[in-house]
């Protein structure tokens, strides 16, 4: 170990780069949650819970064909994001509970910690979505006349979402009332992306063609501006 | 003190006249177009209080004087009490003319989600035991929060119209008549006055605890 000019002291003799470092943190992360299956379970479980309970009151027949390409994307989406906010900011809340979060200041650069955070959420949330999303539609017979707009909705939906909570969980892992703050915080932020992917969902489900997928476009945008502006300011809430 | 005896008189002055003095707008049914004179300020106020509160905590993120924060604080808090009365009369408008108090209409969803936004602000500033800590997070959620604001204003009308009045009763139309316009600007000019007295004193007292905190905590 040996100090750089900014005296911050890295672990490797070899000069990293920002993606490096966020790769490493990435793949870290990924070990550590293999072994406790910590956040993959509670987001999972909440998700099988809430989709039974749907399903078992609703069922396949009780909502008129007519109705379903948008009811269904409501009651998707609702599972959805409601899931994703229940373990989401388990990445931040982790490292404060072990007190691994000075060690993690000292050792990557803070725009490196928020894209490997970032990335982890990700990945639980392609998860969450590849196994949530095939289960609806079989359970509720959802029919999908274009399937390719529609997977586009939900891989940038997706997207949005961990882009625009990652910032949200780092702050309230430094909180007190962290489960409930971080649904509060994180769902205004939330609510234009969510607005678009149902109505995305919708679109792609009834067939409705529109030139260029607007709503992908939009929920893309999202995911960009919110990554962009997470980035010029986590090193404000990262370095206090 | 005498500002405070001018802004009572002037205000007193605009209430009189637009229930006396002005006709009502042709196209609404009875007196329901005098909302003009008090929801729209109430409107303006909150946009200007909001937009004040985003730029002082970048001042305070930028210079760290705690001025800005004790700004940015108040300035959030009296935007959120002129948004609320803003959807209150809004929604009594909406009932007296389109026939409910709430149809998501895309002005009343994006007058909700500013509440909630705002809402959430205040829970993060409660949540945070660290003064410093306090301050940056919420300047850093409220800069957050106002990205997601473009998309409000694109995104939301494009799922629904909207049924909120924009040609009789908007002041940059030339529809509108010469003395509905003066006094609506006079009830412009009367609300924000109130509001910088409001901020004023909001500011005022934030200092004076802060002062009175760290006299407390110094005597240990």
């Amino acid at each position: 170990m040996h100090p750089t000019k900014s005296g911050r002291w890295i672990t490797q003799t070899v000069s990293s780069t920002y993606l490096s470092e966020a790769v490493a943190i990435w793949l870290r992360d990924l070990r550590s949650e293999f072994r406790t299956r910590y956040a993959v379970n509670s987001i999972l479980m909440f998700a099988l819970t809430t989709l039974v309970a749907v399903s078992f009151s609703i069922g396949s027949f009780r909502i008129e064909e007519s109705e379903r390409p948008f009811l269904y994307a409501v009651l998707l989406w609702i599972i959805l994001v409601f899931s994703a906010l229940s373990g989401l900011s388990r990445s931040f809340v982790k490292e404060q509970e072990s007190g691994t979060m000075d060690i993690l200041k000292l050792s990557a650069r803070p725009q490196a910690v928020f894209l490997g955070k970032l990335f982890f959420n990700l990945t639980m949330l392609g998860v969450l979505e590849l196994i949530i999303v095939p289960a609806f539609i079989l359970l509720m017979g959802y029919k999908i006349k274009f399937p390719g707009c529609f997977v586009a909705m939900m891989v940038t939906g997706g997207l949005g979402l961990g882009a625009g909570t990652t910032l949200v969980a780092a702050m309230i892992a430094q909180a007190d009332a962290r489960g409930a703050l971080f649904s509060a915080l994180s769902f205004p932020l939330l609510l234009p992306l969510i607005i678009t992917a149902i109505k995305g969902s919708e679109r792609a489900a009834y067939g409705i063609s529109a030139a260029g997928w607007p709503e992908v476009k939009i929920a893309a945008a999202y995911a960009v501006i919110m990554i962009t502006i997470s980035l010029l300011l986590f090193p404000l809430i990262w370095e206090e | 003190m005498i500002y405070k005896i001018l802004l009572t008189i002037w205000m007193n002055l605009i209430i009189a006249a637009v229930f006396l003095y002005v006709e009502p707008a042709v196209g609404f049914p009875g007196e329901v177009s005098r909302i003009l004179f008090f929801h729209v300020p109430m409107a303006w106020v909150a946009t200007l209080a909001f937009l004040l509160s985003m730029i002082a905590s970048s001042v305070y993120l930028i210079t760290r004087k705690v001025n800005a924060d004790f700004l940015a604080q108040s300035s959030a808090e009296l935007g959120f009490l002129f948004c609320f009365l803003a959807t209150v009369t809004g929604s009594i408008f909406a009932k007296a003319t389109w026939g409910s108090f709430w149809n998501w209409d895309p002005r009343q969803t994006s007058i909700v989600m500013l509440l909630m936004i705002y809402g959430a602000y205040f829970v993060l500033r409660s949540a945070v035991p660290d003064y410093e800590k306090r301050r940056v997070f919420a300047g850093v959620y409220s800069i957050l929060a106002f990205c997601t604001v473009p998309f409000l204003i694109f995104v939301v009308p494009r799922i629904t119209t909207s049924l909120h009045p924009e040609d009789t009763l908007n002041p940059a139309n030339p529809g509108m008549d010469i003395k509905t316009l003066i006094f609506f600007l006079g009830s412009l000019c009367a609300y924000t006055g109130l509001f910088v007295w409001m901020l004023r004193l909001k500011v005022r007292m934030l200092r004076i605890m802060d002062r009175e905190q760290r006299a407390f905590r110094s005597n240990f």
